[in-house]
């Protein structure tokens, strides 16, 4: 040891100021908060760099602290599900305008995900049925739910319930997609390393934590040219034979169109790929370009033939835009 | 202003777009509905391109290429045929009747077809009143 | 991004637009749009001073794009690349809007017809925005030749090509040239040997020091690109580099077993045309039982002009029933000759001439309706001729029956039962009769829509000796003047995939027409050979991952056009 150090005083570490982070949820099932939680181990990498302000699945902060907090305080939003109530964009924007980064996390904020289904009906028709027409209802003065209403203590409000089901990008301005239903908790990881170590981050609006190239490249099944489809068949119309790539088997999978980051885990476990991290870059409509795909292989030149077999896609708009239906180019049933 | 139809046809270069020429060379009069895109062959057309027009206000499309087996390409008008097919549907579940959309064979001698096409496609639009997916789309609620 | 100039210019056509179109309004209209530097109307835009108009603005305003409101881009996209091109621009950023076969010559409400002419040349102001330069690649030209048939065609074009001293490989699947002229005698209106042409022609091939001659071999397969073809002998032991390959395999005769009424394969003394050539070069016509015939019923159409086998003509059967009749009169002087027709087809020179010649020579003509043809039964026993012929005569308005001893049908001439695997292995495209498809009829009848691959007699469609050799010759010179330049240009606007972002699926590979996508199995992504690709864009449609781009067609510059397109109303 140099004698010349050797007295002198080591200052203490002056602590880094950690990352303020904040998780939330819109219309979402609970499942990205889940995906967030299963860092496991890196839970402590995480809170060696990351306060967690705000979170309600795990924390009590409420909505007055977050209001509280000054602009541009929180370093990191990860905000789940989609825009389906006021309450939904309300949070939204206070969040965007109290954060630095705001990120889209899961399908749900990045393309309207499973929520957005719901746009293949109306408010209207989901309230009869809820409200009204299920079976184990009983509401004969026809009661619905209000927005606003006043006792003696004062006014009690509910969120407006919206007709249209919106992705994050559709109320705010969004920095970065983190998609999946739910993100794979390793790319969640890999985008924390990112800007913890403080590495420079993609331009603004750059779907992160994915792959560069779609789901076939991770796909372990054998793939060919021979792209025929004679007839559609639901996974479990058919014996799958486990090796050979599903849409060759007349599976609807949605993996070319999609873009890679889970590691192809549905069809690894033997399920078509259903598009939850969304299109490759430069796609403008994910599911029209799958239908533009699927029909060039329908095996046949007769359009009676080829209607037969069409028949077998039941649902074509549940089929190519189950994730991304809020986010397409028409993004809701006509009205 | 009465309601004028706006048809967006997607032709193929060598028949379709070459049979519109020649109603035009033939001066045969159609209506001012059609607004046409050039493709080079019909197995180009990705029903992105259809989703698109819907979009931004077409109340009609139309789909043409080569007749079956003319294709300059071989076969790319099968490939046309195929998406047209599975397409409707979703545009059938989507709300958008499958009146306004449609596919025919046009050869590059069938000028008089191509007007007439275009006519009929006009009419039934004209009947329909105009397409609510831009409406629709653009306001949220 | 540098901000665009846009020059646009609205064509008055003379009044072929200025009639219907207000021209200034629509010039007017697009000067609004941002990144328009200057929009002109003009009264000819493709003349001279139209297009020096166009260079001016260019070199003087900086324009980087160019949009033209006019006629068809069939009719002057070429001439606008090239103004552009001159005045050093990519001829590639260029876009025209059709505002004159498809406006003003087809509609005739002026307000309507403006609205629709802003539209189109607006949608063409938004596409021109993302327009990319273009570069048209020059790839060199092997300039050996394979023929493949070795015909009188095959064996023609092979010959012509080699008088000009380039290399060529005439293949012929069976063991001697000469195709299905062999064993024919002679041939009508002159009577000329086609012996003695065949001895003629195969000596010449034989002895030509730039001919080949690869009999009894097929070919396994073709790959590669016009300039650039790899041919894979069937044995394997082979292999061929060419620059063109010219397809001349001919046609085969209709089996007239397919048609019962015609009692082929039933009754012996029913014969084909093809069995009477054998008959007349061995000088002996004889019935079953071995004694010259008597009777004789020739029997036109035979699996032609006929709903239940193939509609159209085979063209050269009426001629060569002709050739028949006298063959069997200078043999038979006391025979009695039919010849049961239904339109006797003696076109072009000196042809009527020997119809009327044969009528002369005491054959009987017998006029058939082609709906309702002869049958050929087996006269009941104790006739003294083995068949009957039974018909309706229509001259006479009479059904009668003709006894005969020999019979003679005049059979179709169809495309060989391969037809479809030569037009796979070299990616050309048939009819629905089986035919070749030449890329144009009358503007380019040699060659097909494959570059490099070229067509010849009558595999593209029955054609006589004349007419097989004349086709020969003409295609021989497509094919010289393709190979003598040494280089081949390949069109710009191919299709490209985007190697970073292929998935590897594969879709695309069985789409192209041209097998011009091909799989790269070590990166495991898709490339296309962009010498082959035609650039229809259907690979991309395809490509559920959206990694391929077809130049000058992206997805983008459609959906683009499409916003213009339908923008709001303006103006």
């Amino acid at each position: 040891m140099n004698d010349s150090t050797k007295n002198v005083a080591t200052p203490p570490p002056v602590p880094k100021k950690k990352l303020q982070m904040a998780v939330y949820w819109g219309a979402a099932c609970g499942g990205c908060c889940v995906s967030v939680l299963d860092v496991h181990e890196a839970l402590f990498l995480v809170l060696e760099h990351a306060d967690l302000v705000f979170w309600p699945i795990a924390l009590d902060t409420k909505y007055k602290d977050v209001e509280a907090m000054p602009d541009k305080s929180i370093d990191l939003t990860l905000f789940n599900g989609a825009i389906r109530n006021s309450e939904n964009e309300h949070i939204a924007k206070l969040l965007r305008q109290k954060s630095k980064v705001l990120v889209a996390y899961g399908s749900c904020a990045h393309m309207g995900g499973i929520p957005g289904l719901a746009n293949f009906s109306t408010k209207e028709k989901l309230f009869q049925r809820v409200y009204k027409d299920t079976e184990s209802t009983v509401n004969p003065d026809n009661i619905r739910p209000q927005t606003s209403y006043t006792v003696p203590e004062g006014e009690l409000t509910l969120p407006v319930f919206y007709n249209d089901v919106k992705p994050l990008d559709k109320v705010v301005d969004v920095d970065y997609y983190i998609p999946g239903c739910p993100p794979q908790t390793e790319r969640l990881v890999d985008v924390f390393k990112l800007i913890v170590t403080g590495a420079t981050l993609p331009p603004a609006g750059s779907v992160v934590g994915v792959f560069d190239k779609g789901q076939c490249d991770c796909c372990k099944r054998t793939k060919s040219d021979n792209k025929k489809i004679k007839k559609f068949y639901r996974p479990w119309q058919i014996q799958d034979d486990g090796e050979t790539c599903l849409l060759e088997q007349g599976i609807i999978c949605m993996g070319p169109a999609t873009r890679g980051g889970c590691g192809a885990r549905c069809i690894d476990a033997n399920m078509p790929c259903r598009g939850c991290y969304g299109p490759p870059p430069d796609v403008a409509d994910p599911g029209a370009k799958m239908m533009s795909a699927i029909g060039t292989m329908i095996d046949s030149d007769d359009p009676m033939e080829i209607q037969e077999i069409v028949k077998g896609v039941v649902d074509p708009g549940g089929t190519f835009y189950r994730f991304s239906l809020p986010s397409a180019l028409l993004r809701r049933t006509v009205q | 202003m009465s309601y004028e139809p706006k048809l967006v046809a997607f032709l193929c270069n060598w028949c379709s777009y070459t049979g519109a020429d020649l109603a035009g060379t033939s001066r045969t009069k159609y209506s001012e509905s059609v607004r046409i895109v050039r493709v080079m062959c019909s197995g180009r057309i990705d029903p992105t391109f259809v989703l698109k027009a819907f979009r931004e206000g077409a109340d009609g499309v139309l789909i043409s290429g080569c007749h079956p087996g003319d294709c300059h390409y071989h076969e790319g008008n099968y490939k046309a045929l195929r998406r047209y097919h599975l397409l409707t549907p979703y545009l059938v579940q989507m709300g958008i009747e499958p009146e306004r959309i449609r596919l025919e064979w046009v050869s590059a001698s069938e000028g008089n077809r191509f007007a007439q096409i275009v006519d009929e496609m006009t009419a039934t639009l004209r009947t329909m009143g105009p397409s609510k997916v831009q409406a629709t789309m653009a306001n949220y609620a | 991004m540098n901000p665009q100039r846009i020059g646009v210019y609205v064509c008055w056509c003379g009044s072929n637009i200025a009639k219907i179109v207000d021209v200034e309004k629509v010039a007017r209209v697009m000067a609004r749009i941002p990144g328009v530097e200057v929009s002109r109307e003009y009264k000819y835009m493709c003349s001279d001073p139209g297009q020096e108009l166009i260079m001016k603005d260019i070199k003087e305003l900086g324009l980087d794009r160019v949009v033209v409101a006019s006629c068809s881009p069939r009719m002057h996209e070429p001439t606008f690349r090239k103004t552009l091109k001159l005045a050093g621009l990519n001829p590639y950023m260029l876009e025209m809007a059709n505002i004159r076969e498809h406006v003003s010559w087809v509609h005739e409400n002026q307000e309507l017809a403006t609205a629709k002419a802003i539209n189109l040349t607006r949608a063409a102001v938004h596409r021109v925005m993302v327009h990319a330069p273009l570069v048209q690649h020059e790839v060199p030209v092997n300039r050996a030749t394979m023929v493949l048939g070795g015909g009188i065609t095959g064996m023609t074009a092979a010959l012509r090509i080699a008088g000009q001293g380039r290399k060529v490989y005439l293949v012929e699947r069976s063991d001697e040239l000469g195709g299905r002229a062999i064993g024919v005698g002679r041939a009508g209106p002159h009577m000329n040997s086609v012996a003695a042409l065949l001895d003629n022609l195969t000596t010449r091939v034989n002895d030509s020091a730039y001919i080949d001659v690869l009999t009894g071999t097929v070919v396994g397969e073709v790959s590669g690109f016009v300039g650039n073809f790899l041919v894979r002998l069937a044995n394997g032991t082979r292999e061929l580099t060419v620059g063109a390959i010219v397809v001349a395999t001919g046609t085969q005769p209709f089996d007239a077993k397919k048609l019962h009424r015609s009692g082929y394969g039933r009754f012996p003394n029913v014969v084909t045309s093809t069995q009477f050539e054998e008959m007349a070069a061995s000088g002996r016509f004889t019935t079953e039982s071995g004694k010259a015939p008597r009777r004789v019923a020739i029997i036109h159409c035979v699996g032609s002009r006929d709903s239940e086998t193939h509609s159209y003509c085979s063209r050269t059967c009426c001629m060569d029933a002709l050739r028949f009749s006298n063959i069997l009169r200078d043999a038979l002087p006391d025979a009695a000759i039919y010849q049961a027709y239904s339109d006797m087809r003696a076109f072009g020179r000196d042809a009527e001439e020997f119809y009327a010649r044969t009528a002369e020579r005491d054959v009987t003509f017998l006029l058939f309706d082609k709906l309702l043809p002869p049958t050929v039964s087996e006269a009941p026993a104790g006739d003294p001729y083995p068949l009957l012929v039974t018909m309706d005569e229509i001259a006479t308005g009479i059904a009668i029956e003709v006894p005969a001893d020999l019979v003679v049908l005049m059979v179709a001439r169809e495309a060989c039962s391969d037809a479809k695997d030569v037009a796979k292995l070299v990616s050309i495209s048939v009819d629905k009769d089986g035919f070749f498809i030449e890329k144009h009829p009358k503007l380019d009848p040699a060659a097909t829509t494959t570059d490099g691959i070229y067509i010849a007699g009558s595999c593209q469609g029955p054609k006589d000796i004349p007419d097989c050799m004349s086709q020969a010759g003409a295609t021989a010179a497509r094919v010289l003047a393709a190979i003598t330049m040494g280089k081949v240009k390949v069109p710009a606007t191919t299709a490209t995939v985007n190697e970073d972002l292929c998935v590897g699926c594969q879709t695309c590979i069985s789409v192209c027409p041209y097998g011009a996508v091909i799989y790269l199995d070590k990166h495991r992504v898709s490339r296309v050979e962009e010498v082959i690709c035609k650039g229809c864009g259907t690979c991309a449609a395809a490509c559920p991952a959206g990694t391929i781009s077809p130049r000058h067609f992206t997805d983008n510059q459609v959906l683009q056009q499409l916003e213009g397109l339908l923008a709001a109303e303006e103006g």
